[in-house]
């Protein structure tokens, strides 16, 4: 019974672990302008994160090594390091992402000036680093996050044409007063937001925290494969419910009230009261994730002692980095930028940078020195095979269509 | 920890030095982590070239960064604190004090105090990198992984060199086995590193100055039978 609840609480906070800011941002764009016809891309993106995690989390299961120490055994010191340097740049802009999406939610309800909010979630986010156990911090803030299930039941509220929504879906009709190369930037983006990177350094971490053996590879599995793609089901009912209610007037997303105007138009105050719970802990269980993920990366690359697992004191450096981190994410936000341009850009990034961990963690889950039996099979080598081309077709892409279509106007 | 796999010790048989022992975790008796296998301690035992201590530390770490970039990174590593003698040598913490090697390195000891900087001899990281030349002074490519085995004493000495063109560590582990997936990260390895090759240790002769092997015989046996 009491494994049973476990997968169920692991596959209850995948759900809502699985939606950050940037999923929330691009899908209510993407949703208001293009409809459901991106939708291919959320599920190639979700089944992407699951081989990319299910990878990374067997390897954590079986050796105990996270990704940044791969990184460092398959590429060396020196492309390990221009390797880190990337995705810590990308992770710390996710990380200034999130922040700034605890602060535009609660702004939605206190009204104060978001610089007022900040320095105050930079505060909060530390605290929570420093002193919440592992577990308290996934669990919690996972299990809040299911909130954001209102836009599914606002989505139903709407009455749409669902034939008309599921012909858009599959045949990936773009509408016609979209460019193509519009189209194609907002696909990467959307990819970019499914597969964030910072996901992927945090679930093989937690793998090593919580030290996963073997044995518990069918209960990641299982939270992997049902959480992440039911989370991929709320960023479909995002987008969906963006272009009902935001897509007939034209309405372009550029904060996060008009993310969650959909669930207002459909259910009213209740139902938004239920999407900010949503925003609010969907946002700050990321930015603990992404907080964290810059201490491990850091960690992992020098091997000095991090993790959660000890007490603060004996992985000083790791939350002297944790701390800095924070510190310089609430000073970038306090120069007034704004959030959801912040969060634009780290998706697109996030694409441009996945090759980069993808590739080390392809190999050493095939390297029988670490796997022993439980090296890729034929399913996971397929579809690694398969995603090691369509993510570097994306990394590739992803500067030149930002550039082409100044970000997708 | 986890798992039976993870008790076997790697130091009981083959290993190749950058692939295996190169950037590992370092791990205490007690679990807590001190640090990476920056380099390799290699001596001079007789004939033999032997496996003596694993470095950590910036000092190693940033030689290996390599070239001129890193030679003058470690002077400004020196200069950060000029009272501090033997600043540019690294960290070493000798063989005796290593218990197993699995995904990572295991020490029998814990980490309070068990970094010593009162030797320093050759290492790893300069061998892997090293031209490679033949009898009549050609150049056949670079080191790119060395492979020790037990010898007498129990300490792991030198036994082959991989020679081959590209980075040290690119084979990726492709070379020890043919059947490693997937296919297509396989066949763009061993495509790119088509020309590799082993050398016995016998055959290598190391002039750390110069940073040069010099061999005696134009090899041209493929590493195991990945490449075959």
């Amino acid at each position: 019974m009491k494994k049973y609840l476990a997968v169920a609480l692991g596959i209850l906070t995948a759900i809502g672990g699985f939606v950050d800011i940037g999923d929330l941002v691009t899908n209510a764009q993407v949703g208001a302008r293009f409809g459901l016809s991106l939708a291919w891309v959320v599920v190639v993106g979700v089944l992407g994160i699951c081989v990319f995690a299910e990878m990374s989390g067997r390897v954590a299961a079986v050796s105990g090594r996270a990704t940044f120490d791969l990184v460092r055994e398959r590429l060396g010191p020196r492309l390990g390091l221009l390797n880190l340097l990337a995705s810590l740049l990308i992770t710390f802009l996710t990380f200034v992402a999130e922040i700034g999406g605890v602060a535009l939610a609660l702004q939605l309800v206190a009204s104060v000036h978001l610089l007022l909010i900040v320095p105050l979630i930079g505060l909060l986010v530390w605290f929570v680093l420093w002193k919440a156990k592992f577990s308290a911090i996934e669990n919690v803030l996972g299990l809040l996050g299911l909130a954001l299930i209102v836009f599914a039941v606002g989505l139903w509220q709407l009455g749409p044409d669902w034939a008309a929504l599921a012909q858009q879906a599959a045949a990936a009709e773009k509408p016609s007063d979209e460019h193509w190369r519009t189209f194609a930037y907002y696909s990467v983006a959307l990819f970019g937001a499914a597969m964030t990177p910072y996901e992927v350094f945090f679930f093989s971490s937690g793998g090593v925290e919580e030290r996963w053996t073997p044995e518990d590879i069918p209960t990641m599995r299982a939270n992997v494969f049902v959480g992440f793609p039911l989370g991929g089901l709320l960023s479909l009912a995002i987008a969906g419910s963006a272009w009902l209610v935001l897509g007939p007037s034209e309405i372009s997303v550029d904060s996060l009230g008009q993310v969650g105007l959909p669930v207002a138009a459909a259910l009213g105050k209740v139902g938004l009261a239920f999407a900010i719970l949503g925003f609010v802990a969907a946002t700050f269980g990321a930015a603990c994730e992404t907080g964290l993920s810059v201490g491990y990366s850091i960690g992992q690359y020098f091997g000095t002692q991090w993790g959660k697992y000890v007490r603060p004191s004996q992985a000083v450096s790791f939350h002297a980095v944790v701390v800095l981190a924070t510190l310089a994410a609430t000073a970038f936000l306090m120069t007034a930028v704004d959030p959801i341009l912040v969060t634009e850009v780290s998706v697109v990034f996030s694409a441009v940078a996945l090759p980069l961990t993808y590739f080390p963690i392809l190999v050493v889950a095939n390297d029988p020195d670490y796997m022993g039996e439980h090296v890729n099979g034929r399913l996971a080598n397929g579809l690694g095979s398969i995603y090691l081309v369509v993510i570097g077709v994306a990394s590739v892409a992803a500067l030149p269509l930002m550039i082409w279509t100044r970000m997708g106007q | 920890m986890s798992g039976d796999e993870r008790r076997e010790n790697r130091l009981e048989g083959r290993i190749d030095g950058a692939l295996h022992l190169l950037d590992r975790q370092l791990v205490d008796s007690e679990g807590a982590l001190l640090g990476k296998v920056d380099d390799v301690e290699l001596t001079q035992v007789g004939t033999h070239l032997a496996i003596t201590a694993v470095l950590t530390g910036p000092a190693a770490l940033l030689a290996r960064i390599g070239g001129r970039t890193g030679s003058a990174l470690v002077e400004k590593w020196a200069q950060l604190k000029p009272a501090e003698p033997h600043r540019t040598r690294p960290w070493r913490i000798d063989m005796e004090d290593v218990d197993r090697l699995d995904s990572a390195l295991h020490l029998s000891v814990r980490r309070d105090g068990v970094l010593r900087r009162d030797h320093e001899g050759h290492r790893l990281g300069r061998l892997t990198g090293m031209a490679v030349r033949g009898p009549d002074g050609e150049r056949v490519g670079r080191v790119m992984d060395a492979r020790f085995e037990p010898g007498d004493d129990g300490s792991l000495v030198l036994c082959s060199l991989m020679v081959g063109h590209g980075r040290p560590g690119s084979l990726l582990g492709y070379d020890r086995r043919g059947d490693q997936g997937p296919w297509l990260v396989r066949t763009v390895v061993r495509r790119l590193h088509r020309h590799t090759v082993i050398v016995g240790a016998e055959a290598a002769e190391i002039a750390w100055p110069e940073s040069t092997v010099r061999l005696s015989e134009l090899p041209s046996e493929a590493p195991d039978h990945a490449f075959g």
